[in-house]
Order: structure tokens, then sequence, then C-alpha cells
């Protein structure tokens, strides 16, 4: 087994798979990341993604732009965030179960929409799209390996990369990062100084919203060109686990979602060469691990303090 | 939380009531339930079917006579006990997602004690092979709260990977080098039970089985646990406030340890049900999607046992009334998740909403 993955061609291979797999999970969980910096825990991630994947594909579908895909997908994705910042900010609804409920949501109408339109038609195995080509950086792509770990990806993998040191800068060094990062610490001190605390977390959720539809265009307009249901297979739940075992912190959640995205592609790597081990085995890892990542992960310095709780003002 | 702003006078005020009253929130229950109608009758627009005609006919297929009821109560067994499981789990705020998995380890360790003991009398195997279940789903539970308390990873976290594990578990024992998989199909399933093993069907040409008994049976046990055991204090106690109830003495490590394990073991039983009661084969989509459902159950019900049979059948009904609709109108049956998870926000929306009350103001200030 080891002979036939250390040979440089598929580890190069399996290292570009590495940074393909990683972008939805980097995507939503930099968007949960900041939802939960502001306080507001949404569970949502998962139907959101899904909602974003199935959304993303049906506009492209019917509108053959895989572009109006993306943003259909970021809509749908901020949508459902505008709901749970909603249920949470304005209601005080308690968080888990609101997020829970997106996730019943994205998975009820996703499923109902798609035996609706494809069913009918007998179309539910052929409906596919023309997805995003990989963006093969002139030159760089040219160099061996390198080439194809880094630089031969979709445009939205370059983004979700690009996006870490955005939301780094945009976290610590601006007025409004320094202001989120209060609301989750210590709402009543930033009420105090006559920020609107409810405006700052409906602006978090609802990015946390459209990174998650965009995470999930990801799947449906560039790593397959169709939908099936339930096709996020836990990958919004993965992002929020990146999210704590990453401690909240951009570089880390990006580290922790390469980590992630390594497991999933050496064990596609391990059953595309044909090893005798049970691929479900193989699928359950990422799960497995993802515990396992949450018994090891004790530092949790930079976890808001008020996540999770509604802000009273008394 | 005032509706009265500066410089406006405005004779209401909104307020928090320390008590709701049981008429307001059930009024509001109705009101929420009303407006989750409307919603998915947008939804059906959608699909193009005549909202009228569909909603009959997806209460006529849950509710219009008699075979219509008894097949709701049998697509309501299960869901009575993966709510139980849920709404036992939430009273002591222990954040149990984790039915969908929980019920298929309970199917698969009662599948397991079957093929151990298939020789036994068929009481005898009953009894063996509800334990067996409602073990095999308290394990999974159970182990939740160990990573809890020992580990520190949420249970949250925890209870959703599992759902996942279990379900890649089950389908490696039905693969093609699994010990489980029927001889020669092409299908991943397990062999057909034998009569000996199959569930009791309590009315003839019905496929109501003595699991319903099972579980309205459970849904008492759990409502006496809750009310009048000094456990069932304890649980209320540590969702109530934790804090306060390890200063007052309570273990709740082992407290949440064992309402994990009872709630698993009850979506363990649902999951037996469904096997030996209903489908009589272990096959991938022995659930779909029960566990999650259960949650909804058992927020429609605000956590209550009893109201859990009666939210239980409801969505039983909506279950079963979906069929027809997909017969007689051609919107798919899927149409139950979307409606099952709207009726759920407008619920939890309600309930916070049943907490308010209007009150005239006549001097502000």
């Amino acid at each position: 087994m080891w002979t036939e993955i250390l040979q440089g061609a598929i580890l190069a291979s399996i290292f570009a798979s590495m940074i393909r797999l990683a972008t939805p999970l980097l995507l939503a969980a930099m968007g949960e990341m900041i939802a939960e910096r502001s306080g507001v825990l949404n569970l949502g991630v998962e139907g959101m993604m899904l909602m974003g994947a199935f959304s993303g594909f049906m506009v492209a579908y019917f509108t053959g732009s895989i572009w109006l895909g993306v943003l259909g997908a970021m809509l749908t994705g901020g949508l459902m965030g505008l709901i749970m910042a909603f249920m949470a900010i304005t209601l005080k609804v308690e968080q888990i179960v609101t997020g829970m409920a997106l996730n019943l949501l994205g998975s009820g109408v996703s499923l109902f929409w798609h035996r609706l339109l494809f069913n009918k038609t007998e179309e539910v195995n052929v409906a596919t799209i023309q997805i995003f080509q990989p963006l093969r950086i002139p030159g760089l792509s040219d160099i061996p390996y390198l080439g194809e770990v880094f630089f031969s990806h979709r445009w939205l993998t370059y983004l979700a990369f690009a996006l870490v040191p955005m939301i780094w800068f945009f976290l610590y060094r601006t007025k409004y990062g320094l202001e989120i990062r209060c609301v989750g610490e210590n709402p009543r001190a930033i009420d105090v100084r006559g920020v609107n605390v409810a405006r700052l977390q409906y602006l978090a959720t609802i990015f946390g919203g459209l990174m998650a539809g965009v995470a999930g265009s990801f799947l449906t307009l560039a790593a397959s060109p169709r939908f099936v249901p339930e096709i996020s297979a836990g990958r919004g739940w993965l992002a929020i686990v990146i999210v704590i075992a990453g401690n909240w912190m951009p570089w880390r959640i990006m580290f922790a979602a390469l980590l992630f995205a390594f497991l999933d592609a050496f064990q596609l790597h391990v059953q595309g060469v044909g090893v005798l081990i049970p691929y479900q085995i193989l699928l359950a890892i990422p799960y497995v691990f993802a515990i396992l990542a949450m018994m090891g992960s004790r530092a949790r310095s930079e976890a808001p303090r008020h996540l999770g709780v509604p802000y009273l003002r008394e | 939380m005032t509706g009265t702003r500066r410089g406006l006078r405005f004779p209401y005020r909104l307020e928090r009531r320390s008590d709701v009253g049981r008429w307001a929130q059930l009024a509001w229950l109705i009101v929420a339930i009303v407006a989750a109608l409307i919603a998915s009758g947008l939804l059906l627009l959608t699909a193009g079917a005549d909202v009228v005609e569909a909603f009959g006919a997806l209460f006529g297929g849950g509710f219009g006579g008699w075979r219509e009821l008894l097949e709701t109560l049998v697509r309501a067994t299960p869901l009575i006990l993966t709510g139980l499981a849920a709404a036992l789990a939430f009273r002591a705020k222990v954040w149990n997602i984790g039915g969908e998995g929980q019920l298929f380890a309970g199917a698969m360790a009662g599948y397991w004690a079957f093929t151990l003991f298939a020789g036994l009398p068929p009481v005898a195997l009953f009894l063996v092979v509800i334990a067996a279940a409602a073990a095999g789903g308290a394990a999974v539970g159970w182990l939740a709260a160990l990573l809890k308390t020992r580990f520190g990873v949420d249970e949250i976290i925890s209870t959703v990977m599992m759902n996942y594990i279990v379900m890649f578990f089950l389908s490696l024992m039905l693969s093609g080098v699994g010990p489980w998989r029927e001889q020669g199909s092409y299908y991943q399933q397990s062999a057909m039970l034998p009569e000996s093993a199959q569930f009791l069907v309590l009315l003839p040409r019905s496929r109501l089985h003595v699991g319903f008994l099972l579980a309205v049976l459970a849904a008492m046990a759990i409502h006496i646990l809750l009310t009048r055991t000094p456990l069932g204090y304890e649980i209320r106690a540590i969702g109530f406030n934790p804090t306060a109830a390890r200063f007052k003495g309570t273990n709740v490590p082992k407290v949440m340890a064992v309402t994990l394990a009872i709630s698993g073991a009850l979506a363990g039983l649902a999951g037996a049900g469904e096997l030996f009661g209903l489908q009589h084969r272990l096959v991938m989509d022995l659930s779909n999607g029960l566990g999650y459902t259960g949650i909804i159950v058992a927020m429609l019900a605000n956590l209550h046992p009893l109201g859990v049979v009666l939210a239980a059948i409801l969505f039983g009904g909506l279950t079963n009334g979906a069929f027809r609709l997909q017969v007689a109108t051609g919107v798919p049956s899927a149409f139950t998740f979307a409606i099952q998870a709207i009726v759920l926000l407008f619920v939890i929306s309600a309930s916070i909403l049943s907490s308010f009350r209007v009150r005239t103001v006549s001097d502000v200030d």
C-alpha cells in the first residue's frame, strides 16, 4: 500500500485533492467563525450548505450560467442566515434548536424540489451542467508537482484561501472586526458604547450564511456536475468542528480545514489504488477524526464568551 | 422589552411574563400550525398543485378513515420513541442529535441478537431482541456522555458524527464482504426475518404491531420518570440550572450519562420496531430520518412525554398522507420533510411569542 502511495505523482495528486477538498470546508468555516465571533452559534451550516448546493445547481441548470448559480447559492445561504439571525437575535429562540430546524429545512426543501423537478422527467440521472474548469495560473502551473498542487484549481478555491488573510485583517485590524470580536465577548460593553449589537450580529450571521451557501455551490458547480440529495454529507458539521479545532482564529482554521481535507484526499487515493480496505471504513475516517479532534483541542482560549447566549438589554 | 419609546406615548407595553398559561401556549401552538400550513401551501403552489385538493389528500390519507388511522399509528410508532428520546435529553438540556444513529445502532444490536438466538421461542426471542436493541442505542448514547464528561467533546458534535459513523458501519455489514448481506442479493439488504422473529401484529389486516404498545408504554414510563422520581427531578434540575444542581449535590456527569443512555435506548427501540415490526429486513433506508423527525416531534410537544404521543400521531398522519398526496396530485411525498421543518420553525417562534403579553399602560411615566 505505502509503496504505491509514496510516489511523487500520487503524492502531488493527494495534495492537490487536499486543497480542492478544503475549499467548501474553509469557506463555510470562515463564515461560521465570523458568526460565532459575534456570539451567534449557527448550527444550521449543514442545511445552508445543502441549500446552497441545490439552489446553485438549479439556477445554473435553468439559466445556463454557473456564475448566476454561485450568486443564487449566496443569496439562498444569506436568506437562511437571515432566518437564523431573526430567530436567534430578535426572537431569542434557543440557537441550537433553530440551527437544527434550518438543517431539517434545507434537507426537506431541497429533497422536495429535487424530486419535483427531476423525477417527473426521468432526468434524475442525466441532469448535469457544465461546471467551472480549473484556472491554471500561467507559468506557475507548469512547475512540476507544485504547479498541480497549488496553481491548477477552480477560482472558488483561490478565493477561499485568499479570504483567510482578508478575514484575518478584517477581524484584527479594522474597527468592525474589533466590534464583532467584542460583541461575542461582552455585548454589554459594546452596547454601552452606543454600537448596535443586534445589527452587528445580524450582519455576521448573514455573512456566515452567505459563505455556507457559496461553500455549497462549490459542490455542485465545481466539484461534481450534478446535485444529489444530501450532497453536503456532513461537511457543514465538519466546518463547525473546524472552527472549534482552529480555536476561532483564521489561520488555525485554515490548517484545520486542510487537515480534514487531507484525510478525505488520502482515503480517496487509497480507494483509487485499490487497497483492500472496505471503502466504508475509509469514508468514516473524517467523522471519527472529528471526534478525536474535539478530544484533543482543549485550547479554547478564543471561544467567544457569549457564544449562543442571547443578549438581553435590561 | 418595552413598547414605549421616548417622546412617543403608546398605551401598550410588551413584556415577558414569568408564567405562561397552558391555554396561551395551546393557542399559540394552533396559530403556529396554521401559519406553518400557510407557508407549506406556498410550497405546494411551487409544485403547481391545487392547494385545497393537496391538503385534502394529505389529511384524508392520514386521518380519513379507520384504515388510514391504523396506518398512521404504524408510522407514529417509531416517532413516539425517537420523540421521547429527544424530549428526555432536551429536558436536561443535553442536546442529543443522535437519534438517527442510535435508532440504527438499536436495529443492528437487535439483528445481531436475532442471529445469535434465532432458535428461541417467539416470546423469549422478542424479549431478547428488544433488550438488545435498547442496549445498542443506549451504548451509543452513553458513549456521547462519556466523550462529553471525560474528554470535553460537545454532545452535539459527537452525536452528529456518530450518526454518520453508524451508517457507514451498517453499510459495511450489509456490503458484499459483510456478514449480514442476503446471499446472492443484488441489493444492500439482509435476508428476510422468519415469521417467528417478526413482531406480533395487533389487528388483522393491518400493519400495526406490538411496537406501538411498547411506544405508548414508554411514553407513560418517561412521564412517570420525569414527574415522580428523584432521577427525573435531577434531569429537570440540570436542564434548568446545572450549577445550582451541582451545588445541591447532584452528580451531573452521572445524570447526564443516564439521560443519554435512556434517550439512546428509546431510539434503539424505535429501530427494533422498524426492523422486526415493519420492514422485516435490515436495509440502509430503514429509518429515512426518523431520528431527526423525533426532534421536531419533541419540540412540538413542548418536551412533554404524553404530548409526544399526540405530536407523533400528527406527524405519522402527515407521512402517511403524503403517499396519497403523491398518488392523487403528483406532489412528491418528500413534501412531508419540508412541512415538518416549517412546522418546527413556526412552533419554536410561537413558543417564544407566547411568553410575552401585551399590557395596557395608563400612565407610563
